[in-house]
């Protein structure tokens, strides 16, 4: 239990989208080897890491997430053969455009857990849930709630 | 007249009269000084509109797909006309995308390559009258007579180059059907220098810099639609199952709605400016759209639109793709 | 106070006590051009310049505003901002597409509350034009470089200082609030301003548009549309930029826990405007929805409130990504 949450202050919120054959399974083969890891992560099952739309994870961080991670079967393992495949070269690119534009590497993640990796699994969450911790809250692709519109052309939330 | 511009018209005029194509996508002066844009030219007696320098700077490509959608409810047989167009490098690589992406049917398009030595990026030109308006122009080889209303001025092409065309890979169609021969500029030694500097930039910086620029956007989507890769029916931007972009100007929904339309292009974009000129805000959108092919052509060895074979690079993989990126704990 | 002269290196102070009532926005440098933008302390006030990118209407009718957020069942109208605005420096074409708007937003039958919020607490200072651009067309619709009609205050630019000259009584208020700060016009003012006028208005190319609204009435199924349309991309750009289009969409979203009711600003030339629920699209052509655009602003307002919507700003020729040249198609429509 981190002090941080013992005195009440902010934790991380992560969302984890988890491929079903592979990653989840390892994340399941956690559980029930009762092993602790960090409560922070909310879990989203996917048929495939392929099937993650870089709009998931752009739209997780309007949402207010303050980390994102994407795991998925290792390489040449995928349940759909190459739906991993592909989408690495999804998930590299993005990483690198996201990181680019100026949003912190350390909110979005990827990963490949093997459905018999519940240790690994565990130990990638902490290490996920103290990377964004070492961030702070998201603030910056944040949506900000439209209220009455004050008179001008600047849109809401700009500065 | 430039011999280019005179070997054009013929060139197309022949075309025409000898039926090898039923239209032709090409330039013809503007209303505005230094402007021209696209014309359809579908009578041999109207070639004389066509002109070509470089203030020829829209991507024709993108007037092509809706040139051969079929005509909806009718009972008479399709056929799809031939279409001719006047192409840059930039233009022959986005038709070439676009057929690899089984939008057109490569052989109902007549690919003319002409001879590109850069475009003009008119707001250089203002800018560097100091106040002074641009009453007309007239250009003659790579330089431009310009009456403003503090007198006559001559600019040269080189001052004011387009960006996109400075670091330009592919001035001339790498396919074509028909040539035209002239001086095109050499495809550049040094590309990506923006993308660099930007990326030299401290994390706030990059971050101030995106959100200044993406907040004066005004959702015209003139970028997407000059595009010819933006295509599909129903952009995700106007999607309400789901709702991926609200219907308020809110800074992150407009930046989500450019990462979104940007990374779309991945593997796709051929590096045509026509966004950024479209942008009616002046929006520095260069800058954010250069990444992705560079990293693309750095991580995959893959160009876009350079041939009309093989598969797009984000729609296949490699044993040994980079996985840099995944983290390990 | 109905005339009043201002040197312009003292109209910053001007500018600064009027802010002391009101907010108070002026023409800004930007990074590229210049904008309206609330004044501050600092900010770098520029009157050298065409026009704004961005209409002034967007001060009235927003790109998008919240006109009603609740929970469950019931909708309240959202609070409508208060406190007075003093707007400067917007161009005569731009004033007068105001009057227009007010046609539409201000008609008792359909009386749009956010709108009439905006515009009684607003007092707009014109400023005119002594240097046309090349797409401005004001003189042949109506319009002219020392035009007043919407303002209610214009401002003559005569080199080393500027001549207001109220046109209303909110304007007369205005100058009157600050008449120590102004001081009497001479004759040679008037002079000045007389020349400075008619300089611009001869710089400007007439476009032809006798007997337009009759013409266009029969040129429904002309073959001319769907030769624009074939080069119009389809994007937003002439219609937002537009300081007479007034076409907005209203959408529901949630936003935590409410539902807030969104209007937005909207563009008849975006293929989505009129799809149905159906999947069936009344205007599916390109051609269709520019003749639709051309249309509605110079035939079907005539009829419905006698103007033209067409204040000449130039805006869409100049920005349009193909160059379709409104001013070229209405020569070929009143030939």
């Amino acid at each position: 239990m981190s002090e941080a949450r013992e005195a009440g202050g902010w934790e991380p919120k992560i969302v984890a989208f988890l491929c079903n054959w592979c990653s989840y399974a390892g994340a399941d083969l956690a559980g029930v080897s009762r092993l602790q890891y960090p409560t922070n992560v909310r879990i989203i099952r996917v048929p495939c890491s392929g099937r993650i739309d870089p709009l998931y994870i752009v739209r997780a961080l309007q949402e207010g997430m303050d980390g994102v991670l994407v795991s998925g079967c290792h390489p040449g393992d995928c349940h759909y053969i190459s739906g991993n495949l592909v989408a690495r070269r999804k998930f590299a690119l993005l990483k690198s455009y996201l990181d680019y534009l100026g949003i912190e590497p350390g909110r979005v993640q990827f990963s490949w857990v093997s459905a018999s990796e519940g240790s690994r699994f565990a130990a990638l969450i902490e290490k996920v849930v103290e990377d964004v911790r070492a961030l702070g809250p998201a603030t910056k692709m944040v949506k900000t709630p439209v209220g009455v519109q004050a008179a001008g052309a600047a849109p809401v939330g700009a500065k | 007249m430039s011999q280019v511009e005179t070997k054009l018209r013929e060139t197309i005029k022949e075309l025409l009269d000898r039926g090898e194509v039923d239209l032709v996508v090409g330039h013809e002066a503007g209303s505005l000084p230094l402007r021209s844009r696209p014309v359809f030219i579908r009578d041999a007696a109207d070639v004389d509109r066509l002109v070509w320098g470089s203030t020829c700077s829209n991507n024709l490509a993108t007037h092509l797909p809706r040139l051969f959608v079929r005509p909806k409810n009718s009972r008479a047989e399709y056929a799809p006309p031939t279409v001719g167009i006047v192409a840059k490098g930039c233009d022959a690589r986005s038709v070439l995308g676009l057929v690899k992406e089984h939008q057109l049917p490569r052989d109902k398009v007549v690919i003319i390559g002409v001879p590109c030595a850069g475009m003009i990026d008119i707001r250089k030109a203002e800018e560097s009258l100091d106040g002074a308006r641009i009453i007309a122009a007239q250009e003659e080889a790579g330089t431009f007579k310009v009456e403003t209303t503090a007198g006559e001025k001559v600019l040269t092409l080189a001052e004011m180059l387009a960006d996109g065309c400075a670091e330009c890979s592919h001035p001339t169609a790498p396919e074509a059907d028909v040539v035209i021969e002239g001086d095109a500029r050499p495809a550049a030694g040094e590309r990506y220098l923006q993308v660099e500097a930007f990326e030299a930039m401290t994390a706030e910086e990059r971050w101030d810099h995106f959100t200044s620029e993406i907040s004066r956007c005004i959702r015209c989507y003139a970028c997407r639609q000059v595009c010819p890769n933006c295509y599909c029916v129903t952009c995700f931007a106007d999607q309400t199952k789901p709702r991926w972009i609200g219907a308020a100007d809110e800074l992150s929904d407009l930046m989500a709605f450019h990462i979104g339309r940007i990374f779309h292009q991945a593997g796709r974009c051929v590096e045509c400016d026509a966004c950024v000129r479209a942008c009616p805000m002046d929006i520095d959108l260069r800058v954010f759209t250069q990444k992705l092919p560079k990293d693309v052509e750095a991580l995959y060895g893959y160009v876009a639109g350079v041939s009309a074979e093989g598969v797009p690079a984000l729609l296949t993989f490699s044993e040994n793709d980079d996985q840099g990126f995944i983290s390990e704990p | 106070m109905k005339r009043g002269k201002i040197d312009k290196a003292d109209l910053g102070k001007l500018l600064v006590a009027v802010s002391e009532t009101a907010q108070c926005a002026g023409p800004v440098a930007d990074r590229v051009g210049v904008k309206l933008e609330m004044l501050s302390a600092d900010s770098a006030l520029e009157l050298a310049y065409d026009n704004f990118a961005l209409s002034p209407k967007l001060w009235f009718f927003p790109r998008s505003e919240v006109i009603a957020s609740g929970t469950g069942d019931a909708l309240e109208t959202t609070l409508l901002p208060e406190g007075e605005t003093v707007l400067f420096g917007l161009r005569p074409c731009d004033a007068a597409a105001l009057e227009l708007l007010d046609k539409i937003f201000l008609d008792e039958a359909y009386l749009d509350p956010y709108y009439k919020n905006r515009r009684q607490n607003t007092t707009v200072v014109a400023l005119a034009c002594n240097e046309p651009d090349a797409a401005c067309f004001c003189t042949s619709v109506g319009g002219g470089p020392g035009a007043g009609a919407g303002a209610d205050v214009i401002a003559f630019d005569l080199g080393d200082a500027l001549l207001f000259e109220a046109l209303t009584d909110k304007g007369k208020a205005l100058l009157t609030q600050h008449e120590k700060l102004l001081n009497a016009p001479t004759g040679d003012d008037d002079a000045a301003k007389t020349k400075v006028i008619a300089d611009a208005g001869a710089k400007l190319k007439p476009v032809k548009t006798d007997g337009l609204a009759d013409k266009l009435s029969g040129l429904f199924d002309a073959p001319v549309w769907e030769v624009i349309g074939e080069r119009c991309v389809g994007c937003g750009t002439c219609t937002y930029l537009c300081p007479t289009c007034h076409c907005f969409g209203i959408y529901d979203e949630k936003a935590g826990e409410q539902v807030q009711r969104i209007r937005t600003q909207d563009a008849c030339m975006f293929p989505q405007f009129t799809l149905e629920a159906s999947g069936h699209n009344p205007r599916d052509t390109q051609g269709v929805r520019a003749r639709q655009r051309v249309m509605h602003k110079f035939s079907y307002t005539v009829d419905n409130v006698g103007e033209t919507f067409c204040v000449g700003c130039g805006r869409c020729v100049v920005h349009c990504p193909v160059n379709i040249d409104i001013r070229e198609i209405l020569e070929e429509v009143a030939a």
